[in-house]
């Protein structure tokens, strides 16, 4: 909510700018804008002659989230609450109808089993052949009859690539691509191409992974990560130092997994990326990942 | 009225010429208490007075008036319409239903006031952590931005621009039990008796 207010803020700010500055500076291999430079740039795609060359590869990624399906067991202490919580509803709370109800047929009963029983004194026309006790039983057998799924939680040793597994948290989608030379898992990305904004090569990367057909709901256009990470020495060149991954979050609405290959995705917990994530990239995505 | 004017008036004139009904008429009258007073004769005063042109004017008026009073009394202000659940039903006051209150053992009333210490830190630090890990997150895009500024401008403009399809957003929250695959649900009739106010 913030991230969208202080993007508009900033636009307009940026908007104020470019009516107030007349003049055009080209842009000599400066790179840091600071505010209070002197450029102004046209906000079209067109205006691309007086760029500089970018030093660095730039990457659209994919933070695809399946939220929770169940609710999470509550901790010792949640549970612990929940019922002193209901005793002292209880102890202030007032009879209802049925507890009522209840109290008058033990009283009957009981005044039944009494020896100087009279049924004449009975109040026959108000008493009722069902009781409430026969009600409450009945009641039970009829929720007997309906058999819900059961609430699995993530069992140690499951598919790791199953969507059903760890229905109380949100698991997140991982994907073994080529980076370099060796299989890294990551998030998965593609290379960003001129023509497109970096949203649409995140939702290409998405389409792109083989044999699935995951519909995600993106949210927003900004980022919400960025993974900065220089070549090794032998494969810099001049004009590409390293590359900028930018992560776009995305909300799993429905699809299948893919089934060609078993093993090159996964779908995790924020607690177990630290066995499949590189450490420096953990630590951007943890920032953003959130385990609430 | 003219004419029997003009009679006597040449009655009296002439003198002799006149008619002897006239004068009899004129003279053996007692409602002329001099003859030259003649004003009015009996069928003309037995007419109702004439109305002046302002009263049809004041009756208007008056019937304006009484009509104004009315509306004023009729404009009622529409009743509230009373919201169900800020009044209690009157069975809850019914004695009959008062529990009887356990008397709680000293432990029993100390455990309970421990736990709710230990539940309010608890519920303290979990806000902590939650503030903590939105913070971390808008940091984290607040830098991503930064980077994509540095950059290329038409990208962060991009990245800038709002998400028109974003908004209404709805989500299915999690339930206690996950959905059944292929569940029939049974048909249910019910008969809706919610009060329905209009003003």
């Amino acid at each position: 909510m913030a991230a969208p207010c202080l993007g508009m803020v900033v636009r307009s700010m940026w908007q104020f700018r470019n009516i107030n500055r007349t003049s055009t500076t080209l842009l000599k291999g400066i790179r840091h804008f600071s505010s209070s430079g002197e450029c102004s740039c046209a906000v079209k795609l067109k205006y691309e002659t007086h760029k500089p060359a970018s030093q660095w590869k730039l990457y659209g990624a994919v933070c695809l989230q399946r939220l929770p399906v169940v609710s999470q067991d509550p901790n010792p202490i949640e549970q612990k609450f929940v019922d002193i919580m209901q005793q002292m509803e209880l102890e202030r709370s007032r009879l209802s109808d049925h507890e009522l109800r209840l109290l008058e047929d033990a009283e009957r009963m009981s005044r039944k089993q009494e020896e100087d029983y009279d049924s004449d004194d009975e109040d026959l026309v108000n008493q009722e052949i069902v009781t409430a006790q026969d009600d409450e039983d009945a009641w039970e057998q009829k929720l007997k009859r309906f058999q819900p799924t059961g609430r699995a939680n993530g069992a140690a040793g499951e598919d790791p690539s199953s969507l059903d597994r760890c229905l109380s948290d949100s698991l997140v989608l991982l994907v073994q691509q080529e980076v370099g030379k060796e299989k890294v898992w990551l998030l998965p990305q593609l290379q960003w191409t001129t023509g497109e904004t970096l949203r649409q090569t995140a939702e290409r990367a998405l389409a792109s992974l083989p044999g699935t057909d995951l519909k995600a709901r993106f949210l927003g256009n900004s980022p919400c990560g960025v993974y900065k990470f220089k070549f090794p020495k032998g494969v810099q060149t001049e004009s590409c130092v390293g590359a900028k991954v930018f992560f776009f979050k995305a909300l799993l609405s429905s699809g299948t997994n893919p089934t060609s290959e078993k093993g090159a995705f996964v779908w995790v917990k924020k607690s177990e990326l630290k066995g499949y994530l590189k450490p420096d990239y953990l630590r951007q995505a943890d920032r953003f990942i959130l385990g609430l | 009225m003219s004419t029997s004017i003009t009679r006597v008036v040449s009655t009296l004139l002439s003198g002799q010429n006149a008619t002897p009904c006239a004068i009899t008429s004129v003279r053996c009258n007692h409602w002329f208490a001099s003859v030259l007073s003649l004003k009015s004769s009996p069928p003309l005063r037995a007419e109702p007075k004439k109305k002046k042109k302002v009263d049809p004017r004041r009756e208007i008026m008056a019937r304006e008036r009484l009509k104004k009073k009315l509306k004023k009394l009729e404009r009622v202000p529409p009743e509230f319409i009373p919201i169900e659940d800020f009044i209690t039903p009157a069975k809850c006051f019914d004695e009959m239903r008062v529990r009887s209150e356990p008397r709680l053992a000293f432990e029993e009333s100390e455990r309970r006031a421990l736990l709710l210490k230990e539940w309010s830190r608890y519920k303290h630090a979990q806000h902590q952590a939650e503030m903590a890990a939105i913070n971390g997150a808008v940091e984290a895009q607040r830098q991503a931005l930064e980077e994509l500024r540095l950059e290329s401008k038409e990208l962060y403009q991009a990245a800038l621009a709002p998400d028109m399809g974003l908004l209404p957003f709805t989500h299915q929250g999690p339930s206690y039990t996950p959905p059944i695959q292929n569940y029939e649900a049974p048909e249910g009739k019910y008969n809706n008796i919610t009060k329905v106010y209009t003003q």
